[in-house]
Order: structure tokens, then sequence, then C-alpha cells
């Protein structure tokens, strides 16, 4: 004979025992007004409990939700066009550079060409002529074209960046008055 | 229009379909929402987390394979970022308690006079939001969301053995509390 405890009677309830337990169970309720009294009291709390009603949340959720998502998806798409077009921008700059450099040295070589006469001539002039084309580009009036082109990219760049994390912080300050 | 299932839904959001996730949310905010409320026994801060919720399972997606419910899932992002939310507010959290051998005692909140007034349904309900968080979101997935005692295991990452013994210790203290203010006695 199993002893009726709670755990027993919200098994019973829950149809967790088996047959002879479920006998068992029924005989003790049948002999007993007080545990009649208390499975009574559970099966009410188990009835009350299984008709409770869902909360609502605030009208216009959902809309104010997925406007969030998809101002969070626009977003990095934006970054994304952004730092490619400085880094194009950046790339395009460094192979005019390099460019320039290339068509300086083979220039300033071409005229020297005659005269040499081995490989490891050419080559020590090639990059002989480099190092000079660098420096003429690295130097006074050289120097100061370069430092102003990247001096405006930076200041371009900070600009549209600064305007970007602006316009995401309100975006974010939207979704969270939800 | 026939109704699609989470994972087609899913799937559908998956291939860039934004608005789609609006059947999700629709599906399930009511449901969570009452859970969240419960369980941080504020309306304003339940939705905050709801809306938190929400942003971190549409993040997710891609890591949602569809081997559980999706049900599951969901509430189980629910589930710990309650439990987050309500650490990080520094209150006394079930998972602070270590065990569910905890007691609690319901009965040193009312006055009998104030139960009496009410009724019963009205108080049951009332009364869930008085439990521990855990107990409170035992309750609310078993009965509202209609889920199994397996179920409510994984998305809680406790046994179903501990499980059932925090659902029958709620049921309990319910009881409890009905039969010493004689809230039903003409029903028992």
């Amino acid at each position: 004979m199993i002893q009726i405890t709670d755990e027993i009677l919200n098994q019973y309830l829950d149809g967790d025992l088996n047959s002879e337990e479920i006998e068992q169970v029924k005989s003790a309720l049948s002999g007993s007004e007080k545990l009649q009294r208390k499975f009574n009291a559970l099966k009410i709390v188990h009835d009350k409990l299984s008709v409770i009603k869902e909360d609502e949340v605030s009208s216009g959720f959902t809309n104010k939700l997925i406007k969030q998502i998809v101002n969070r998806s626009v977003v990095p798409k934006q970054q994304k066009y952004f730092i490619a077009s400085v880094a194009t921008f950046i790339t395009i700059l460094c192979l005019v550079i390099f460019g320039f450099s290339i068509s300086a040295v083979i220039s300033s070589t071409s005229s020297a060409a005659g005269d040499s006469k081995s490989v490891l001539d050419s080559v020590s002039g090639l990059s002989e002529g480099l190092v000079n084309a660098l420096q003429q580009l690295f130097s006074g009036a050289g120097l100061s074209i370069i430092g102003s082109i990247f001096s405006i990219i930076v200041l371009i760049s900070g600009y549209f960046f600064f305007e970007m994390q602006k316009r995401t912080k309100a975006n974010l300050g939207n979704g969270q008055h939800l | 229009m026939r109704n699609l299932s989470d994972q087609e839904i899913i799937d559908s959001v998956k291939r860039g379909n934004d608005s789609d996730y609006s059947i999700i949310v629709d599906k399930y905010k009511n449901k969570a929402f009452s859970m969240l409320k419960r369980m941080l026994k504020n309306e304003f801060d339940a939705e905050e987390v709801l809306q938190d919720c929400f942003l971190k399972a549409y993040k997710s997606l891609n890591a949602f394979k569809g081997e559980a419910k999706f049900s599951t899932w969901f509430y189980r992002i629910v589930y710990n970022t309650a439990l987050t939310r309500l650490s990080s507010q520094k209150r006394k959290t079930e998972s602070e308690m270590t065990s569910v051998e905890d007691h609690f005692n319901l009965e040193s909140q009312y006055v009998a006079d104030e139960i009496e007034k009410k009724d019963l349904s009205k108080f049951v309900q009332e009364t869930i939001t008085k439990l521990p968080e855990r107990y409170s979101a035992v309750i609310t997935m078993f009965y509202l969301n209609e889920m199994t005692i397996e179920e409510i295991s994984g998305v809680m990452g406790i046994t179903v053995s501990n499980v059932k013994v925090m659902l029958h210790r709620s049921r309990n203290a319910l009881r409890d509390l009905i039969l010493k203010n004689r809230l039903a006695e003409e029903l028992i």
C-alpha cells in the first residue's frame, strides 16, 4: 500500500501513476474526507491554471520591432558600401602613385638603357630609379600634394562616418521606445 | 492562405524576407510576454526584455538548425534573457538559490480579507506572479504555453524530475492557500 502524499496526489492528477497505484489512491480518497478535500482543492487549482489568460503586449509592438530589424539590417549595408568606396578610392590613389613611380623609373632608366650591359646593372638601375622617383614624390611639392590629398580623404571619410554613426544611434533610439 | 509552419517561416526569413518574421512575432509575443511578466513582475520590463528576445532570436536564426522545435529554442532565449535581467537588477533569483529544495511561503504575502473579495480564477492568476521566478515560469510554460514537461526541462536546462517537483510544489502552495483561507469551500 502506497502512502498518499502530496506528490502522489499530483502524480494522480497528472495521470503519472500505474493502474495499481491509481486504484490505491482511489480507495484512499474514498476512505478519507480530509484527503478528498485536499485532492479537490488541488483539482480546482489545476482547473483554474488550465484556463489562465495570456497577457497582451502593447499595440504596434510587432510593427515597431520589424521596423527596428529592417533599420538594423539597412545600416550595416550602408556601412559596407561606405567602407568599400573609401577602400576603393585609397586603392586607386595608391595605384596612381605606384604607376607614376614606375613610369618615372622606366623613363629614367630607358635613357640609360643603351649604356647598360648586364641584367644586374639594369636591376640596380631600376631600383635606383625607383628610389629617386619616390624621393621626388615624397619631398617638397610632391609630399605637400600627397599630404593634402590624404588629409582631404580623411576629413571627408570622418564627416561621413560621423553622420552615419549619428543616424545609426537615432535609429536604435527610435527602436527602444517600444 | 494555408498556415505555414514555424520552419517554413524561418526559412523564408533566412532567404531575406524580413517582414515574414512578423508572423513569428505575432504567434509568440503574448505567450512569451505572459511568461516574462510573471517572471519579472513588471510589465514595462517584460516588454523591453521581450523586444530583446525577438531581436536575439532574429540575429541567431542562422544558428537555429531545426533540430528542436522553434518554440523550445525561442522560450530558452526568453527564459535566459529574463534570468539575466533579474540578475542584473540584483534581485533575488532562483538561479542563486541553488536548487528546487528552496521553500517559499505564499501565505505570508496575503491578508485573508483581501483574498476573500477576489474571484478565485483572478486570484490564481494573480498569485502566479507571487511565486519565485522559476516556479512561475514553469506554471506559465505548462499551462499557458501548453508545453510538455520534457520541453520545459529543455528550456530551463534542468531535469524532468526537477520540473515536476517545481510544478507540484507550485500547485501545492496555491492549494494550501485556498484551503487555509476557505476560498473555494463550496466547491470542495
